[in-house]
């Protein structure tokens, strides 16, 4: 069936440890950060400029470890009252949370606050509406961002649209998707591992179509966004089956 | 009696103290944190005692509305319900009354004033408040004292001096739990000497584990605040507790334990790091001013606490009055300020250095040399000699 089933980035290994019958998989995920290897599927911690949500620093210990050691972060909260020049200088996200020994996604989209806004997303770039107003992120801004914040894993900037979008404008968002895939990993910094983003809303073709695409780059694993976003809860399986393809060892997908 | 007070180290007033209460052993000077509701607003109470808090306040008023003194009895007491292990002081319900409800009215029986849950007349009476805190079951429980603003003048402060004695009568019979909690009895007088006089050998009088300085930090002027700790403290027991209502601000704090005073409670701290602002040794910093947005070093670099060792003051610039994390991580740096000034104003006294502390204290906070007058005359009374950091009169100069 596959070819490898490991994956190396410089800050990050993972490899399937058991199959099921079906589709699924436990794998385990080694952050260089990280002391102890993380088992999946796992679920992200969702912060808030970093930090989770009324949970200080101190006291994250006490949630259980290692599954609550992978957080996610939407770069677009810092946009609000930090700059990148400022973050670059303290280090990165390790050094200004002070969370040495927790690994960190980056996804622009945080599905409270930071939301996709399709009809003033264009060829230049992402639109979001965002508790600081509706802001227009190009990937060479997305790119400067991740190299500020240096996560361990980031996902590539996307085109989400709704589920009752045209089939042309659907099959647009694919196509600026796979674009803006390619001028990200251009401008990658060195050692993080790229999340390739595959969109494609309510249609399996789109989503095939962006998943073979996303495929033939070198990424370290699959960012499935556009869900959430007014599909059914019918619909998402066969949608996440059409993005699973053979060589497809490390996917994360996001609500 | 339910606790034992030990002096350990003085300089003149000014002592450090072993403070022995049923839930914990305290060393005094000490900071009380303000947890209004049964929590302290951002922190939990391991954070608590990480930081090294002693002693909690709980607001009877705020605990009677919600969830009522009859539930946190059956729920085993306040230090179960909100699982704190050392020690706990509740206030008597009284000041809230007043300061909180504008139809509040004070007679002989009691406080009178309209629920805010139904705006049924109800009564506070010493006796009701008494019983609401033997419920609550705090180490240190307040007497319904009469409480006026220093501001006012005229009979109505003897009045309110001479009703908080006979209060203090009612309360001390309606006390059920003598041996488990502490009654402490409260100075009124305003800024009158000679009610104060009365006020205070009237309490000590009835012999109480403890004793109060109240009707303070309500807008008096600094001068008559300092004077009126001065005489009580010059006057109650010296083997006592004294204990100054309301007083937060670090520089009061270090001015009131060179008099002679032993504990303190204050909302500041926690309340002005809900507003970005935290406490340093200079003074205050806040965090909200533009040029935070930049700057990557600590808050405090001289600090030890988490927040201090974790994050810069960009990061904390980015998440204050925006984000609830930004005031717990204030909050939790603020407290630990606090609790680390009652460490070294112990740690002073107990080493025989406590003027040098309070030299090294005034100059870090005043660097020009500009004290302010009414801590040099306080400090002139309390025998510290100041005049190192102190810069000359301009009279003086040139």
């Amino acid at each position: 069936m596959s070819s490898s089933n490991s994956i190396h980035s410089s800050a990050m290994k993972f490899a399937v440890k058991a199959w099921s019958n079906g589709r699924a998989r436990a794998g385990v995920l080694h952050l260089d950060c990280c002391p102890t290897p993380i088992d999946t599927p796992s679920l992200l911690l969702s912060t808030r400029k970093g930090l989770p949500l009324f949970i200080s620093p101190d006291l994250l210990p006490s949630l259980p470890s290692p599954d609550s050691h992978l957080l996610h972060v939407s770069p677009l909260h810092f946009l609000e009252g930090l700059s990148m020049t400022t973050i670059s200088k303290i280090g990165g996200l390790h050094q200004m949370l002070g969370l040495h020994e927790y690994g960190f996604a980056a996804v622009p989209r945080d599905s409270i606050q930071c939301l996709p806004e399709a009809n003033s997303t264009n060829k230049v770039g992402a639109s979001f509406e965002t508790p600081c107003g509706r802001l227009l992120i190009k990937p060479a801004e997305y790119m400067e961002m991740i190299s500020s914040l240096r996560p361990e894993l980031w996902a590539t900037l996307a085109d989400e649209v709704p589920a009752w979008v045209s089939d042309k404008r659907n099959k647009t968002s694919v196509d600026r998707t796979i674009k803006w895939l390619d001028e990200c990993i251009a401008l990658s910094p060195t050692g993080g591992a790229v999340f390739g983003a595959i969109v494609g809303g309510s249609s399996l073709e789109e989503r095939q179509r962006c998943a073979q695409e996303v495929a033939r780059r070198n990424v370290s694993g699959y960012w499935v966004g556009g869900f959430g976003l007014g599909e059914t809860m019918d619909e998402r399986p066969a949608l996440l089956n059409a993005v699973t393809v053979s060589n497809l060892t490390h996917i994360f997908w996001q609500k | 009696m339910a606790l034992r007070f030990e002096v350990l180290g003085r300089f003149n007033h000014a002592r450090a103290a072993q403070l022995t209460l049923p839930h914990f052993v305290c060393q005094t000077p000490l900071f009380m944190p303000v947890g209004t509701q049964g929590t302290i607003k951002g922190l939990t109470t391991n954070q608590l005692e990480e930081i090294g808090c002693q002693i909690i306040l709980g607001n009877t008023y705020h605990l009677a509305l919600r969830p009522t003194s009859e539930l946190i009895d059956e729920l085993g007491g306040l230090h179960k319900f909100m699982n704190w292990p050392r020690a706990l002081l509740t206030d008597s319900g009284g000041f809230q009354m007043v300061s909180l409800l504008h139809l509040a009215d004070i007679t002989e029986k009691g406080v009178t004033f309209q629920s805010p849950v139904d705006g049924k007349q109800m009564l506070l009476t010493p006796e009701e408040s008494i019983q609401i805190q033997n419920r609550i079951g705090a180490d240190i429980i307040m007497a319904l004292d009469d409480v006026v603003k220093t501001t006012i003048t005229g009979p109505r402060i003897e009045e309110a001096m001479y009703r908080t004695l006979r209060w203090m009568d009612r309360c001390i019979a309606a006390h059920k739990r003598p041996h488990e909690q502490n009654l402490f009895g409260i100075v009124q007088g305003g800024l009158d000497p000679v009610l104060r006089d009365i006020c205070v050998r009237g309490l000590v009088d009835r012999n109480l584990p403890g004793y109060a300085i109240g009707g303070l930090a309500g807008g008096e002027d600094k001068d008559s605040f300092w004077r009126v700790v001065a005489q009580c403290t010059a006057a109650l027991p010296e083997d006592k507790p004294r204990y100054v209502m309301g007083v937060g601000y670090p520089l009061d704090v270090v001015v009131c334990s060179a008099l002679g005073a032993d504990m303190y409670d204050c909302v500041y701290p926690t309340r002005t790091a809900r507003f970005g602002t935290a406490l340093v040794p200079e003074g205050v910093l806040k965090l909200k001013q533009r040029a935070m947005a930049e700057d990557t070093r600590p808050i405090d670099p001289t600090c030890a606490c988490m927040v201090c060792k974790n994050y810069t003051r960009a990061y904390i610039h980015s998440l204050v009055a925006k984000d609830a994390m930004g005031s717990q991580l204030l909050s939790y740096h603020n407290l630990y300020y606090m609790m680390q000034l009652s460490r070294n104003l112990h740690s002073s006294m107990v080493q025989g250095r406590f003027p040098e502390f309070v030299c090294s204290f005034l100059q870090k906070m005043f660097p020009k040399g500009d004290v302010p007058e009414w801590v040099c005359n306080a400090m002139e009374v309390a025998g510290i000699d100041i005049s190192l950091c102190c810069a000359p009169f301009p009279s003086t100069q040139d």
